[in-house]
């Protein structure tokens, strides 16, 4: 279980991407996901690859890990393939295949193939962030890319420290489920070797012990944190503090060039041959 | 022959960049009817071999045989099923497991696995009830209910209702008061004695296991550095320092006592009461 589990996990290498502070690979990251939306030709789409290939192959971290990020979603790309090839009507265009009064356009197959290829980069590029960033600076990025919110009221810590608390447990109730799973495993139910009726019963039959597990364990750091003099929205040092430096400003330009480069090429409409 | 672990080695996540080296090459044989005693310092790997015992977890490499079921590392392995049911296992802080309803649903929840009708396994949920010293009337109680000690005898319970040739416990006294750990250990000893059965307890708390035990394993870092009668065990205690564990104080005692009076040879006392009577005998026999 926790071995496909690659969320949220750190790959340390020690790259210069892991030094870049948080805040900065968070901007960095939305900044991604408008240049991958702008991108509406394949000549703009190759570009965009080769941005992407540069930037990961500055993270030292092994090409197949990403690829690892992407799989779990193969589902949804499936879905949006398909959504693709059957929406596209293009009454003039190439057909590819024919199943009764029903066509599959080489355009829908492109737009469908383009839609797949978009959504790939986008999970496995922004897995970058939670690859080359420890949850703890995670968080404090997000609190600091928060920090706007508190001009209408909503309390960035408020927020972050529900988003750690939950980082947290994940774990943790995945591995009191298995130790569960492991114990019934050994009382003669091996999730492995049952029927799918009995693997769903089984399955169910977790939920109630597990959340009572969460509510316990959640009382538990409740406790903890109070008899420690936690308040929320108290001011607080910090024991690690986001310094923000010349790289991180260099990492975010990398970007924001790439952005405008989108905008101009959209702008312009370059290279007729390669639009969809 | 029981047990027989020949170049076991296992790793977590193994074939990734996380992959942890638990055990490296561990090499043990344990005969059945046995009661042995597993010791290590943290983190030596003790509860990773425990979960090899019934096929929780799979060799990465080695070979594994349980009675007569072998377990080879790469290989896929045979269904486990029936050795689940020769083999029971009480894994760490047993009282994580339960997750039934009632206490008596949780303790048939085995033996129901292994085919027993439900009237049967109701006759085995009560005696194992009884086994473990607990009061009949729980059985209808929510297990999340009961007290933290009432919790884990319950999930000991519910692996001896399977009937277990093999008994595999990891810590089972832990967090347990000092009466009802006395009870276990004597509990768990009666199964070996009288009932023939293989018993195998990994401790932290070695005194407690001492008198009892006629074979341990040492690990150290993924390896067994030692295994053994209590006798070899002794002889060689003075290694155990330096494998992360302190030497008993029944181990020191004997030894300080022994050298003393020259006992070497006699059987070593290393429970309080046969030590008093060593003494006393001593004292009576030498007119002190």
């Amino acid at each position: 279980m926790s071995e496909k589990l690659l969320i949220g996990r750190t790959i340390d290498t020690g790259s210069w991407v892991h030094s870049i502070d948080p805040r900065a690979k968070m901007v960095a990251m939305m900044l991604y996901v408008v240049i991958i939306i702008l991108s509406n030709t394949w000549l703009e789409m190759a570009y965009v690859i080769l941005f992407s290939l540069i930037i990961i192959s500055l993270t030292r971290i092994h090409i197949k890990y990403f690829i690892r990020a992407a799989k779990p979603l193969w589902v949804l790309m499936l879905f949006i393939f398909i959504v693709q090839c059957i929406k596209v009507d293009d009454k003039n265009g190439a057909i590819l295949l024919s199943i009764g009064s029903w066509n599959l356009y080489f355009e829908g197959f492109k737009l469908g193939l383009f839609s797949v290829l978009r959504m790939v980069f986008l999970v496995s590029f922004t897995a970058i962030l939670t690859f080359t960033t420890t949850p703890g600076r995670l968080n404090q990025g997000l609190e600091g890319v928060l920090k706007p919110l508190k001009v209408v009221r909503v309390s960035p810590d408020r927020f972050t420290l529900m988003v750690s608390i939950a980082l947290r447990f994940i774990p943790s109730i995945l591995e009191e489920a298995q130790i569960i799973l492991k114990a019934q495993a050994s009382r003669g139910a091996d999730l492995r070797e049952l029927p799918w009726k009995e693997k769903g019963k089984m399955l169910v039959s977790l939920l109630v012990p597990v959340t009572v597990g969460a509510f316990r364990r959640a009382e538990d750091l409740v406790h903890s944190m109070e008899s420690r003099g936690f308040r929320l929205g108290e001011p607080r040092t910090k024991y690690h503090r986001l310094v923000w430096r010349k790289r991180d400003t260099i990492f975010i330009c990398f970007f924001i060039v790439m952005l405008v480069a989108m905008v101009w090429m959209s702008g312009y409409g370059t290279g007729e041959l390669w639009t969809l | 022959m029981a047990i027989t672990f020949n170049q076991v080695s296992y790793e977590y996540d193994a074939n990734s960049m996380w992959s942890q080296a638990a055990l490296q090459g561990v090499n043990l044989h344990l005969e059945s009817g046995i009661l042995a005693g597993v010791a290590g310092a943290t983190g030596s790997g003790k509860s990773t071999l425990l979960q090899m015992f019934n096929g929780i977890l799979k060799p990465t490499s080695g070979t594994v045989q349980v009675l007569d079921i072998t377990l080879k590392g790469g290989e896929k392995a045979p269904k486990l099923h029936q050795l689940r049911k020769r083999v029971g296992l009480v894994f760490q802080f047993p009282e994580q497991q339960l997750f039934e309803d009632t206490v008596e649903k949780d303790l048939c929840f085995g033996p129901i696995n292994f085919g027993y009708s439900l009237e049967e396994a109701k006759d085995r949920a009560r005696r194992a009830m009884e086994q473990m010293g607990l009061d009949l009337s729980l059985l209808s109680r929510n297990p999340f209910q009961l007290s933290g000690g009432q919790m884990r005898k319950v999930a000991i319970a519910s692996v001896l209702t399977m009937d277990p040739e093999i008994l595999v416990l990891d810590e089972p006294t832990a967090t347990l008061d000092p009466v009802s750990r006395a009870e276990l250990i004597q509990l768990l000893h009666r199964l070996c004695r009288e009932d023939g059965r293989t018993v195998i307890i990994v401790t932290h708390r070695m005194d407690e296991l001492l008198p009892f035990a006629n074979q341990w394993i040492v690990l150290h870092e993924g390896l067994t550095v030692f295994q053994g009668t209590v006798k070899a065990l002794i002889e060689q205690a003075d290694r155990m320092e330096s494998y992360g564990i302190t030497i008993p104080q029944s181990i020191r005692y004997w030894r300080s006592l022994s050298e003393k009076f020259g006992w070497s040879e006699e059987d070593p006392c290393l429970s309080a009461e046969a030590m008093s009577k060593r003494i006393a005998h001593l004292v009576n026999s030498e007119d002190v």
